[in-house]
């Protein structure tokens, strides 16, 4: 192992490196943003983007209401008028409610003071729950009887001391003809409407409510928050899964590239919607995203293997032929075979019958579950770090040194390895998920209608990227640089991580900015059509589709969380144009 | 390559696909939970339906597994759906027991109508405007299309086809913007159904205005519809170019949503294609003999830009037929569209399973159209 000051002097030069290459790449990136901030649209598209990232970032503090509180106990007083179920937008009923008091004296509930308090509803992701506020009351606008005929109003009165309590009269418990009930209406002081970036006194909901009562301004803020996310999530995850799939279906070439493509095929073969639509009926009672615990730890340790084989076909079997080379070759050239073992033990896996997660623990101890995957993975950790050579000497004689050099900090460029990086995060994730009880590792727990539209859009996603990246790879492993690291024998990886796919990324960019605006639309159609959000939650597809039934009537609850998608896809699309002209300047016409 | 080898060689390329399709529909239906057989029988699963040799008693569940023949090797199963598939017998609706071809022959027909009106809305008015914003590129003209062509693409259809209703129904309506455009008499247009008075309930069946016989698709089937049965139905139309008028009317704002929203990118297809081919050698040549302007951009130039427009049409019919399901849904239309969300919603996944692998024959067959004519004009395209 060698002294840290022995290393000074590389790692100022790393140092240096890196700081050339990001003041170049900072030089670019201003060529970019030049070119860029020439187009009116683009601006306006980048724009769009960044406010409604600001209102999703800050919906906490900018929306007035919490998006499934009931502001106004709509659902009682719409019984009666069925005309006024929609407050309109700037309405002033959310410092209005009506409330029903018990006025029997044999009742259980009956009491000679009564709370002012509104029953909000507020849903979760799934569960759907009931929680009372307090009010305080300013005013008591009318006291009706159970069939709708105004009371004197004197009847109730205001506790002087506790604004929010009423003081029932003895006129009215005592005569039997308000033996009903009775309902009173009354102003409200809302302090929650009241928000710091709203007027003073201004305690109106802006956009309206809904036909539950909840404000549609609040809803259309916390759907940003949600659209955002489902737009965001899925391109991320459809750009990996296509990138990977694409890469070896371009980089390898072949039979593997045949099977890909026509697998695509079939993909491209059925309109995105109803594919996205049959896969969500696929889904449709799956509760939780689980797998087994040994397809956790094969995971991780298959990625290992791959990195490992690449190693070991160019360090052992380019070598001269001994008997350990000769083995190895064997293991190499049945790795046909090893690779479908793996596939059967992954495949029967999924067959309930078979009784897996003993396979890998006495018991289903979680303590258990961790050590031994640890075990495996560091071994492996080990091998591949410490000691390239291990495989090529067949002897463990200075096997410690080995290992002690391989965490040699003098190089630098060692803890930006890919593959200590990978092997770090694979044990990262192990240990994180090796917590959870049972003998399934969760994944997603809430594997909500949210979710299940995610997967769903992930899921029909991926073959368009696949197509893209294949091309990209297609088109760039030709060129010279390529073969150069082809000839001086860089694994595949390497070549692949290194060197295509940086000269690649410029349409990978272009589409992913577009296809978050296009997931966006996908996912509040599904919303749209019932397949997508759960009732009342805060997104505009859904807000649109519960809309419907008296948008006639109400066009506010429809036009404003349309133009919110609107403006965001909108927003998006321009921003991927705008990037298009940057990255590839053929089509800056 | 001949023409004859380069359609057999495209018509072999779709074996693959479509059996892909295939296996795929077959392990959504197997990955669906629930069980079919108990879904059918409902709350009589436990019913004693009869005696096996041994004397033990079937019940209506057990029965329906064996009529499905749930309980065979999976192999056996896709084997048995394939020969189905082929043999056009889709399966039934797990409900009423209606055959899911009978439905998806009442519902495409719609669907296929409403794709069609579309496109002959979409395509003239993109390349229309495509052409003007290639002409005066970076004009005042240029910007607001292009920037109108991107709005179209971004907008979410149904909300844009709730506009339209919003705006152009018939009836008095809040802020609607016909009476004063269309008179007194309240409004533009329809904005549900395909006729006044429906006759067509999407998973239960066709009801009696058209022959059985008829083609399902509405202005074809009200075209031909006898005096005499509209007579006896409890219809208000006393002739059938009266129904025949209706079925056209009610389609107007579906395929205009549908149509205006589509037009957006084929605005920008065109937009691109003749810019490109404005710079070529031969539009200069053109130019320099002293044609006029219009005879260069029209005759010279377009002709050429369209090729590629006339290629994404295959891939409009499948855009515009998943938009018909959006759109259907708005206008209440019993399209494949509203076919399949119901199927979903009442775990009809035969229908689901029926309608994607419909939606996948016709856009597959649309695209090798496309690409057939393509190769007839452009032989190029055959050397490949």
């Amino acid at each position: 192992m060698r002294d840290w000051e022995e290393g000074r002097k590389d790692r100022e030069e790393s140092q240096k490196r890196l700081l050339e290459s990001l003041s170049m790449s900072i030089s670019n990136l201003g060529r970019g943003w030049k070119i860029y901030r020439r187009s009116l649209l683009a601006m306006l598209g980048l724009l769009m983007v960044l406010s409604v990232s600001m209102v999703a970032i800050f919906a906490d503090e900018i929306a007035v209401q919490h998006p499934y509180r009931n502001l106004t106990d709509t659902e009682d007083k719409w019984s009666n008028n069925p005309d006024q179920q929609e407050s309109p937008p700037f309405s002033e009923e959310c410092s209005l409610r009506e409330q029903k008091i018990t006025t029997n004296p044999s009742s259980p509930l009956f009491s000679e003071t009564v709370v002012a308090e509104s029953v909000n509803k507020v849903s979760g992701s799934i569960a759907y729950g009931y929680y009372t506020d307090v009010l305080s009351i300013t005013e008591i606008i009318k006291i009706e009887n159970d069939r709708g005929y105004d009371q004197d109003i004197s009847l109730i009165t205001i506790d002087p001391d506790n604004s929010s309590l009423f003081v029932l009269s003895p006129d009215l418990y005592g005569n039997s003809s308000h033996y009903t009930g009775v309902w009173v209406t009354y102003l409200y002081e809302n302090e929650d409407m009241s928000h710091w970036w709203l007027p003073e006194g201004y305690d109106t909901c802006i956009f309206g409510t809904n036909k539950e009562g909840h404000d549609v301004f609040s809803k259309v803020v916390y759907g940003a928050r949600v659209s955002l996310t489902i737009g965001i999530t899925v391109a991320t995850l459809t750009v990996t899964i296509g990138t990977i799939v694409g890469s070896i279906s371009g980089y390898y070439g072949g039979r593997i590239d045949e099977v890909i493509m026509r697998i695509c095929d079939v993909f491209f073969a059925i309109p995105g919607l109803i594919l996205a639509m049959a896969f969500v009926a696929a889904m449709r009672s799956v509760s939780s995203l689980t797998f087994p615990v040994w397809l956790g730890i094969l995971l991780p340790v298959l990625m290992l293997a791959y990195f490992l084989n690449s190693h070991l076909s160019t360090t052992v079997l380019s070598g001269d032929e001994r008997v350990s080379d000769q083995a190895m070759g064997m293991l190499m050239g049945n790795r046909s075979l090893l690779v479908g073992l793996l596939a059967f033990l992954f495949f029967v896996g999924w067959l309930p019958a078979f009784a897996w997660p003993d396979f890998f623990g006495v018991s289903h101890s979680r303590g258990w579950r961790l050590i031994s995957s640890l075990v495996v993975i560091v071994l492996l950790v080990g091998i591949i770090l410490a000691d390239r050579r291990f495989v090529q000497k067949n002897s463990l004689d200075g096997a410690l040194t080995r290992i002690g050099s391989s965490f040699d900090w003098t190089n630098p460029w060692r803890y930006l390895n890919f593959r200590t990086v990978v092997v770090f995060l694979s044990m990262a994730i192990l240990f994180k998920l090796s917590g959870n009880e049972g003998p399934e590792i969760v994944l997603i727990k809430d594997f909500d209608k949210l979710w299940q539209v995610q997967f769903a859009l992930i899921f029909t996603g991926w073959p368009g990227y696949a197509r893209l990246i294949r091309g990209q790879v297609l088109y760039v492993k030709e060129m010279a640089f390529v073969e150069a690291a082809k000839s001086v024998g860089a694994p595949p990886s390497r070549i692949m991580f290194r060197h295509i796919l940086p000269n690649a990324w410029a349409p990978l960019l272009v589409a992913f900015t577009l296809d978050i605006g296009g997931t966006i639309l996908s996912a509040s159609g599904l919303s749209f059509l019932g397949l997508g959000a759960a009732p009342y939650t805060a997104e505009w597809g859904l807000m649109i589709s519960e809309s419907r039934v008296a948008f006639q009537r109400a066009p506010h609850m429809m036009l404003y969380p349309g133009l919110a998608i609107a403006v965001t896809v909108l927003g998006f699309n321009l921003l991927g144009d705008g990037i298009r002209d940057v990255v590839d300047p053929k089509n800056r016409r | 390559m001949r023409l004859h080898e380069f359609v057999v060689r495209r018509v072999l390329l779709l074996i693959p696909v479509m059996i892909g399709v295939a296996v795929f529909t077959f392990a959504v239906a197997q990955i669906i939970p629930g069980d079919p057989a108990a879904l059918q029988c409902g709350d009589k699963c436990g019913l004693i339906v009869g005696y096996d040799d041994d004397g033990k008693p079937i019940t209506a569940h057990q029965a329906n597994r064996e009529r499905l023949r749930l309980d065979d090797p999976v192999s056996l199963q896709f084997e048995r759906y394939i020969t189905d598939l082929i043999n056009g017998d889709w399966g039934e609706s797990q409900k009423n027991g209606r055959p899911v071809i009978d439905i998806i022959k009442t519902s495409a027909p719609v669907t296929l109508e409403m794709a069609f009106f579309s496109l002959m809305i979409a395509y003239p008015l993109g390349i229309f405007l495509g052409i003007i914003s290639a002409v005066r590129q970076d004009r005042m003209f240029d910007h607001v299309s292009r920037f109108f062509a991107i709005a179209f693409v971004s907008l979410p259809i149904f909300w844009f086809a709730m506009l339209l209703q919003l705006y152009f129904a018939t009836g008095p309506q809040v802020g609607g913007i016909c009476d004063p455009i269309f008179g007194t008499e309240g409004g533009c247009f329809p904005i549900f159904d395909r006729h006044d008075q429906s006759y067509t309930y999407p998973l239960d069946g066709y009801h009696s205005l058209y022959p059985e016989s008829g083609t399902g698709f509405h202005l074809i089937d009200s075209w031909f519809v006898t005096d005499a049965k509209l007579a006896e139905l409890p219809s208000e139309f006393d002739t059938n170019r009266e129904l025949f008028m209706d079925t056209l009317i009610h389609l107007v704002l579906p395929c205009s949503a549908l149509g205006i929203a589509s037009s957006g990118s084929l605005l920008r297809y065109m937009r691109a294609s003749l810019l490109e081919v404005l710079h070529e050698d031969y539009v200069r040549t053109a130019r320099a003999k002293g044609l006029s302007e219009f005879r260069v951009v029209v005759v010279h130039a377009c002709r050429n830009a369209m090729v590629p427009i006339v290629t994404i049409l295959g891939f409009s019919i499948g855009g515009a037929i998943g938009g018909a399901v959006l759109t259907e849904s708005v206008f209440g239309i019993h399209g494949m569209g509203t076919v399949a969300v119901l199927g979903i919603l009442q775990l009809e996944y035969q229908i689901v399973m029926g309608v994607t692998l419909l939606t996948s024959v016709i856009f597959l067959l649309s695209n090798l159209i496309v690409d057939i004519a393509y190769a007839i004009v452009d032989p190029r395209v055959r050397l490949e």
